[in-house]
């Protein structure tokens, strides 16, 4: 029964060097049958090196490679083929050869030297060429094929080959996103269904977090992290690993993290030609931003929100209106992610109007975090209509409001009252109404 | 609500895995071709400085080939003693070895042309372009300059040679196996080593002129000098690397993938490679010996077979054989027709149909750099 437990692939501290240089660096991982493991990492990182020295075409410098618990090296040639099988990220565009034949490439090792397929042989091209789901192709020359087809005969190549081990580097460059979702679905099927042990390299995380039960991260050659998406799939690991600010968030749905990666904050594109729009952010909740935010729009002014939970009313608002969100998953906590987004845009803000939302616990975060920008960024309080009450946080939040209005906010009553003090501060006297300059 | 189809999913299973019509073409046309050669072989004894009727030709050739039983008399009843002795000897004794040579050269270049492609996964290589011929005919002719063991011409020729043809053999081991295997590289060398031997042919053979071995010879072929002898010893040749060159088919096939993805699915690219190039340098080897450098037959003859019978090497190679020796019989008879009472290098004939085919396949890949490989 040491089949059942014995993981197909262990690699324990295996060193590569590559072009006189360490590609991989003493990097240690098993996989267990069935599972996917995403490979990770920015380009450069280690990852195609590290496939190449699993399947054995490159030479260890150091550590070893195990598969079904027998080191890599002492298997020969035809016995490794049988055991690990290897999709590079590019291959040669060979021979206009029928599918059929290219898939039956993969039972090279399967047939004895000088003997001709056997009927095992075909069961398990035909199994591939289903699994691939390219058999209505079996009889068009490879180079014929789509992009995405060619792919697909390529999987059912090194799925022909029936072997415990699976690698497949980049399996999911040069194709669109169907077939890049369909690819990995049926990656995921297959390991499942057959009990193997698949290593993907993959660029995008997204995919990674979707269809790997985990996800290794290589950089310089190191792993630096490892496990299920969400545990490990983080900004802080983004920015250290691939220097983007992004955010992660959860999927609503399924749970799994999704990352939305963003510009790097640079100065501004110049915006020559367009007479600049003035930004304005809303502080809002509940629905109370709703009127602010459409006049705002209306009125011409850049606006973004934040930070509101996902479902929020105010937040399908701004959706629709097309106005850029720092969003929060409802119900939870303003969280740091979301909070930091809501600076971002609260930085770039030429003016910040703080709607009449009631203040809790878990959205004070949002009247605290203004304080920062108060002298510098003129501020608008809309005052709550006479006998409400926003104060669900004992007492904190009217004392943050009191004090972002002792340190110059503005109060204003209504939605056109804003519109004329912003218009005064923002645009200025001969802008403000729309006329050509000079004429007022 | 269940409607589900059945009939589709039974039709899904059954993929259209036999191809009647290609193993139907594959029939005729190795039939076609073996006739071709069995044809040519008739029609060459014809041909000659002396005009023999054919029918006493097919007389002569049918009785030696069936040993006596078919006619069952060694010439025809109006042809009596010297004369049927005589014309026995012209048409089994000097025309047929030749013509037979003919064959089995043509497909020792055939097949091993095929393989080179096969190996360096580029159509616009053969020995002859390689440089592997000119350096076997510079071996061999050290053999006539400095008359070294005259009496065993026949077995030192095609040792001589295959060493002649080792240096070539490695420098295009080394071009392939090294990082930059570009075919500018490739070709390029297998010109400059074609230079260089050729010159080395030149040096040695007015070293010595009284060698009694013609430039020509060397430099555009000829089958002239065949002897029963020589026949059985690239017959011998052929049939073993010949055949053990078929054998690669499989692994030929995979390797044009590139060498890491035929690796991991179980192919040793590097012994491929190894064993291909010394195997084609020993029939180029033991060709060139008792036939001088006949090019562009290995060029030639594999492509027609890709177009005829698709890319798959394990019918390309054998093929490319049959198709060779056809190719050569017919530029052998062409050799001795084309002027009276002449017979011309043999690889002038196929020079002419093979330099401008060459030419047609660089262009139509758009040069050197071109990427597409020939499909066909």
């Amino acid at each position: 029964m040491t089949e059942r437990t014995v993981p197909p692939l262990t690699v324990e501290a295996a060193t590569v060097r590559y072009r006189d240089q360490v590609a991989v660096r003493s990097v240690t991982l098993s996989v267990p049958r069935g599972e996917v493991l995403a490979l990770a990492g920015p380009n450069g990182s280690g990852k195609s090196t590290l496939l190449r020295a699993i399947a054995g075409l490159e030479p260890l410098a150091g550590g070893s490679v195990r598969i079904l618990g027998r080191p890599l090296r002492s298997f020969s040639l035809r016995e490794r083929a049988r055991m690990v099988a290897w999709m590079p990220q590019e291959e040669a565009p060979g021979d206009n050869v029928p599918l059929l034949d290219y898939v039956r490439y993969g039972r090279f090792a399967h047939v004895p030297p000088l003997a001709a397929e056997r009927e095992a042989d075909e069961r398990a091209v035909m199994a591939a060429l289903a699994d691939a789901d390219v058999t209505t192709f079996a009889c068009r020359g490879i180079l014929e094929l789509s992009g995405g087809e060619r792919q697909r005969a390529r999987l059912a190549r090194v799925l022909a080959q029936e072997t415990p081990v699976l690698l497949l580097d980049e399996a999911t460059a040069h194709l669109d996103v169907g077939h890049q979702l369909d690819l990995l679905g049926r990656i995921r099927k297959i390991a499942c269904r057959d009990g193997r042990a698949v290593i993907v390299a993959l660029h995008d995380l997204n995919l990674a977090a979707r269809f790997a039960d985990r996800v290794a991260v290589l950089s310089h050659g190191q792993l630096v992290a490892e496990g299920a998406p969400p545990a490990i799939l983080s900004p802080e690991l983004l920015a250290r690993v691939w220097g983007i600010v992004a955010v992660v968030r959860r999927d609503a749905a399924t749970g799994l993290p999704y990352l939305i990666p963003q510009l790097p904050l640079g100065p501004e594109p110049a915006s020559v030609h367009l007479p600049r729009r003035p930004k304005v952010h809303v502080v809002a909740g509940g629905g109370t931003g709703i009127p602010y935010l459409r006049r705002l729009v209306e009125e011409g002014y850049d606006v973004s929100a934040g930070a509101l939970p996902l479902f929020d009313s105010d937040t399908e608002a701004a959706e629709e209106l097309g106005v850029p969100v720092a969003v929060e998953i409802p119900f939870a906590p303003l969280g740091l992610e979301a909070r930091a987004r809501n600076r971002v845009l609260l930085a770039s803000a030429g003016a910040i109007v703080v709607a009449p939302f009631p203040v809790g616990p878990s959205n004070l975060a949002n009247l605290e975090d203004l304080r920062e920008f108060v002298p510098r960024i003129p501020i608008f309080l809309i005052d709550p209509p006479h006998g409400t009450s926003l104060e669900f946080a004992d007492g904190r939040a009217t004392e943050v409001r009191e004090e972002l209005a002792r340190r110059g906010g503005v109060r204003v009553e209504s939605v056109d009252a804003l519109v004329a003090a912003l218009a005064a501060r923002l645009r200025g006297p001969n802008d403000a109404t729309d006329g050509p300059p000079g004429q007022g | 609500m269940a409607v589900t189809s059945p009939p589709r999913d039974a039709l899904a299973t059954i993929p259209p895995l036999r191809r009647p019509r290609r193993w139907l073409v594959l029939a005729a046309l190795l039939v076609g071709l073996a006739l071709l050669v069995v044809l040519s072989t008739i029609i060459g004894p014809l041909t000659g400085t002396q005009i023999i009727p054919w029918s006493t030709v097919l007389w002569i050739v049918g009785y030696h080939l069936t040993a006596g039983l078919l006619p069952s008399a060694p010439c025809p009843p109006s042809i009596h003693g010297l004369e049927c002795t005589v014309q026995t000897e012209i048409v089994w004794g000097a025309r047929f070895p030749p013509l037979l040579l003919a064959v089995l050269v043509g497909a020792a270049l055939g097949i091993s042309g095929g393989a080179l492609q096969g190996v360096f996964r580029n159509p616009l290589v053969d020995p002859y372009l390689l440089g592997l011929s000119t350096g076997a005919a510079v071996g061999a002719s050290i053999l006539f300059t400095f008359n070294l063991a005259p009496a065993q011409q026949a077995t030192f020729l095609p040792v001589l040679a295959f060493l002649g043809a080792l240096v070539p053999g490695t420098v295009v081991y080394l071009a392939a196996g090294g990082r930059a295997r570009s075919i500018e590289t490739l070709l390029l060398t297998g010109v400059a080593l074609n230079f260089l031997f050729a010159a080395l042919l030149d040096a040695l053979l007015l070293y010595n002129p009284s060698s009694g071995v013609q430039v020509n010879f060397w430099l555009l072929g000829g089958l002239s000098d065949a002897t029963w002898t020589r026949d059985g010893i690239v017959f011998g040749v052929l049939l073993i690397a010949g055949t053990a060159i078929a054998l690669h088919g499989r692994s030929l096939n995979v390797l044009q993938l590139g060498r890491d993805v035929a690796e991991s699915v179980g192919v040793d690219a590097r012994r491929t490679t190894r064993r291909i190039i010394v195997l084609s340098t020993v029939l180029t080897a033991v060709a060139v010996a008792f036939s001088g450098v006949i090019g562009f037959v290995g060029l030639v003859s594999p492509h027609v077979v890709r177009r005829m019978v698709g890319p798959d090497y394990r019918l390309v190679l054998p093929i490319s054989g049959l198709f060779g020796a056809t190719f050569l019989v017919l530029a052998w008879d062409l050799a001795q027709s084309v002027v009276p009472s002449v017979v011309i290098p043999v690889g002038i004939p196929t020079a002419f149909a093979g330099a401008p085919f060459f030419l047609y396949l660089l262009y139509r890949r758009g040069g050197l750099r071109g990427g597409g490989r020939s499909a066909g």
